[in-house]
């Protein structure tokens, strides 16, 4: 009675049919919900690292602006402007704004035809610090107030504003992130509810031949992780080529100043290790998703029907 | 093994459709289910499933009330009671071989286990050529077949068929009801819902006879 020629049983197939219209298009849609996810996390890490940047940079430089008053010869408040802060603990480098490089600062209000000797025009001592924690600012304001006119500006209100406008986006970013990913887990609840139904007979006969709520669920888990990790990886893969493809736009296409502008306001459009890394982790996190919302969705429905 | 006492069965607020029903199915024994259609077959091999519960009365299961069970009691119960229906309900992405296999891997079973014995099966019920086969490609009878022999791969106590003869030729029907006969030898337990009365007049088992929800047993 036993065959001797037993047929070549390749490997089991799934309970759950592999193939099917919900789950071509539950993978797309978990593509795109990836897609636009990934986006807009590298697009928080992008303005995070920037607003960092910038941070770092405006609040290495300072500036000791002397207003001309009568009586007071700029030349020398300049210089001993100039002794003080080199002599504050804390900063690397200082030097005297030229009256060509202030009358460059002034063009674009002013015009380039103007006159400057005619005004009396405030001058500039930039300022580099080594290490902002190290400088001791108190003590070069106490001594800037031996010269009249004589202020120190630390760029700390742009700073500030710089830092809310930062976290402003970053914030907003993570609200969309949150938004998204609430999209993502009602429409799979909405696809698995749709699958089980499509589904219905199989779900029948497996309960007719004594399979346990939990075996269903697990084997529609299964089929919704691979579903889930399919997506994941295909929106995943989608957004890096999208940074690396702006990265190289704002390299190479962009006209040099455009790209130059671009630069500064976010660096040189690249995630880095960590912001590929954050985008990388997201797609198993959206795996997961699928197959927990799943899970829950198919137990829920089993319940109903049993 | 089975024993119904006065029970009735009505869905939601309609009328009863099975009434003061009580009789005993012993271990073993072979029953014909008749009737006219609308008459409550289904309905009573569902509440033999336990796949309903009845509205009323008391059933009886390999000693134990039903209506106490818990879901994981009625799920071990249900491992012990085959089914058999008239439109197969085998899963067509799945070949002949992974249909019959299907109650023995909701058990958690590896395939090495369980591979020859269904091979076996698949021989004893003649399927031995068709195991790689889907089920879109069988013809009526090779599907009743692959359908018995997943109802009976888990050694069930008791096997319940709907109509199984209902799609497939006379000549058929009757070597189906041969299978049925050979498990039955074999001990399991048989109840068929058929109304095919050239049947019940050759295989001379015992009928019950369902008529306006009440059930008649005639023994032969």
């Amino acid at each position: 009675m036993k065959n001797s020629n037993p047929p070549p049983h390749s490997r089991t197939t799934s309970i759950v049919p592999e193939r099917s219209i919900t789950g071509r298009t539950l993978m797309l849609l978990i593509a795109i919900m990836t897609f636009l996810s990934c986006v807009t996390l590298g697009g928080v890490v992008l303005v995070q690292k920037s607003a960092i940047a910038w941070s770092s940079d405006v609040g290495r430089q300072l500036t000791i602006q002397i207003r001309p008053v009568e009586g007071e010869v700029m030349e020398s408040n300049l210089r001993t402007a100039l002794s003080l802060a080199r002599a504050t603990p804390g900063v690397a480098r200082a030097s005297i704004l030229s009256l060509d490089d202030s009358k460059s600062l002034l063009e674009p209000w002013l015009g380039a035809d103007l006159d400057f000797s005619a005004l009396s025009i405030p001058r500039l001592v930039i300022i580099e610090l080594s290490d902002p924690r190290e400088a001791d600012l108190a003590q070069l304001r106490r001594n800037l107030e031996a010269i009249r006119g004589a202020s120190l500006d630390t760029h700390s209100a742009w700073r500030r504003q710089l830092n809310v406008m930062a976290g402003t986006v970053v914030v907003s970013g993570l609200l969309v992130l949150a938004l998204i990913v609430t999209a993502t887990v009602l429409a799979i609840i909405f696809a698995t509810r749709g699958t089980m139904a499509s589904n219905r007979a199989i779900v029948d006969v497996l309960h007719f031949i004594g399979a346990s709520n939990r075996f269903i669920a697990g084997e529609f888990q299964d089929r919704f992780l691979a579903i889930g990790l399919r997506g994941g990886i295909v929106g995943g893969l989608a957004a890096l080529a999208f940074f690396f493809a702006a990265s190289l736009a704002v390299g190479n296409v962009l006209p040099d100043a455009s790209g130059a502008q671009l630069g500064i306001l976010f660096g040189r459009f690249s995630l880095g290790w960590d912001g590929m890394l954050a985008i990388a982790t997201l797609v198993p996190i959206i795996a997961g998703l699928t197959a927990i919302t799943s899970r829950m969705t198919v137990r829920s429905f089993l319940r109903q029907i049993s | 093994m089975i024993q119904f006492q006065d029970v009735g069965l009505r869905y939601g607020d309609g009328p009863e459709i099975l009434s003061d029903l009580s009789f005993t199915i012993a271990p073993g024994s072979f029953h014909f289910l008749t009737g006219p259609s609308g008459a409550g077959k289904t309905s009573l091999l569902r509440l033999l499933l336990l796949s309903l519960r009845a509205t009323r009365g008391q059933i009886t299961m390999f000693g134990e009330n039903v209506r106490r069970l818990n879901q994981d009691r009625l799920l071990q119960m249900r491992r012990h009671i085959g089914i058999v229906f008239q439109e197969f309900r085998l899963l067509d992405h799945l070949t002949t071989f992974e249909n019959v296999a299907l109650p023995l891997r909701v058990l958690g079973q590896p395939e090495a286990e369980y591979a020859d014995n269904v091979r076996e099966l698949l021989e004893w019920v003649g399927l031995g050529d068709r195991m790689e086969a889907h089920p879109p490609v069988l013809s009526g009878g090779e599907k009743q077949r692959a359908a018995i022999a997943r109802a009976v791969i888990g050694r069930p106590d008791i096997l319940l068929a709907d109509e199984p003869t209902g799609n497939v030729d006379p000549e058929l029907s009757e070597r189906l009801v041969h299978l049925f006969a050979e498990l039955n030898r074999m001990g399991t337990t048989i109840v068929i819902a058929t109304h095919e009365l050239p049947l019940l007049d050759k295989f001379k088992y015992p009928h019950m006879v369902l008529s306006d929800g009440r059930l008649i047993i005639n023994e032969k």
